[in-house]
């Protein structure tokens, strides 16, 4: 049960960047990366996304998780890929198993312990009927960001 | 509606920067530090203990962080023995962070200790995402939680090199094959290295050394 801390750490990220390149218009969703290590609850992260949102710029956004699986990389045989996971009858649960799926060598983590915002869907319209000038630069106000929609 | 791709800080990565601060400064200062992870009365506290009757043997001086959510029975625990200790409550925090391992470290007298042992919170969930900077990582169960333990909580296992599976003394008492949990964890596992340990009596304390490289 450390979903309300993590989340409190994205929102906090999320807070401190839209501080620096404010957005214009409601954040309908945020997008982040979830690492297949990290042993958090889906249920419980949104959950406390919702609370902890709440009185915030972002509040009624919906988060959008998408799981990343576990990569490693093999110090002996130079594999570095995804990994092979133990699936018992029973067990309920498929575990990545942390060792080269190609010569059974111990493995490094390369990716599978992310969590990171990685995105937001803005709605478009106005929220305080800003002129049409403010409305087309609301791009160039994102910053480095890049605008996937082109 | 349109989306924006961003990039902002990744949290566990933050976690993982913190981990590393830490590291570096077991490092500097010559200290060997182990995070000890287990299951709620597994014995965690007894087998640090063990370990570190041993390690004193062996001319090497012993601190321990007792980690818990409240209180500091764990911490009284490790100063009677004469360990130099530490005593980390969480308030409310299921697991123990680099971010407030670094704070305790701060005060903690590492010119004072060879060999740390920082006793997390008894938990196999939580601890398992957050790395405190330690070179080493154990976790502790013990027979009389059932021989189910293991797959119960498949990715901490999944994720930690040793494990001491305690108690064993008991195992026929309470109807658990230790075996089933080794064979489990070696599934999960197949690098991790398991002991067999009674921390009461102290058997399996010296192989467990070995394992850990002490």
């Amino acid at each position: 049960m450390h979903e309300y801390s993590l989340a409190h750490a994205l929102l906090e990220g999320l807070t401190e960047h839209l501080g620096q390149y404010p957005v214009q218009g409601r954040v309908k969703a945020v997008h982040i990366r979830k690492g297949e290590l990290l042993i958090l609850s889906e249920e419980a992260l949104a959950e406390a996304w919702r609370i902890l949102t709440d009185g915030t710029p972002v509040a009624g956004s919906e988060l959008r998780i998408e799981k990343v699986p576990v990569r490693v990389r093999c110090p002996a045989c130079g594999y570095e890929g995804p990994v092979r996971y133990v699936s018992e009858e029973g067990w309920h649960f498929v575990v990545p198993v942390l060792a080269c799926p190609q010569c059974t060598g111990r493995a490094e983590v390369v990716e599978g312990r992310d969590l990171a915002i990685v995105g937001l869907s803005v709605d478009d319209a106005p929220l305080d009927r800003p002129s049409t000038e403010e409305r087309n630069g609301s791009r160039r106000l994102l910053g480095e960001d890049r605008d996937l929609c082109g | 509606m349109h989306d924006i791709r961003l990039g902002t800080e990744d949290v566990i990565r933050r976690q993982i920067e913190l981990a590393s601060r830490n590291h570096k400064l077991f490092q500097d200062r010559n200290v060997r530090a182990f995070n000890v992870m287990g299951a709620i009365g597994s014995g965690k506290t007894l087998l640090i203990l063990r370990l570190a009757e041993r390690l004193k043997d062996k001319g090497l001086r012993v601190g321990a962080i007792a980690g818990d959510v409240a209180g500091d029975d764990d911490y009284q625990r490790f100063v009677a023995a004469g360990l130099v200790a530490a005593n980390l409550n969480t308030g409310d925090d299921c697991h123990l962070d680099a971010h407030r391992v670094g704070h305790a470290l701060e005060s903690f007298p590492l010119g004072d200790v060879d060999v740390l042992f920082i006793e997390n919170v008894g938990n196999l969930v939580c601890p398992a995402d957050f790395p405190l900077g330690t070179e080493g990582e154990l976790v502790v169960i013990s027979v009389t939680e059932g021989d189910d333990m293991v797959r119960k909580h498949p990715k901490m296992f999944a994720q930690t090199d040793v494990l001491a599976v305690n108690k064993v003394d008991l195992a026929s008492f309470v109807g658990v094959d230790p075996m089933v949990l080794v064979d489990d964890y070696r599934r999960l596992n197949p690098h991790g290295k398991v002991v067999l340990t009674d921390a009461k009596s102290g058997r399996g304390a010296d192989d467990l050394l070995a394992v850990l490289g002490l």
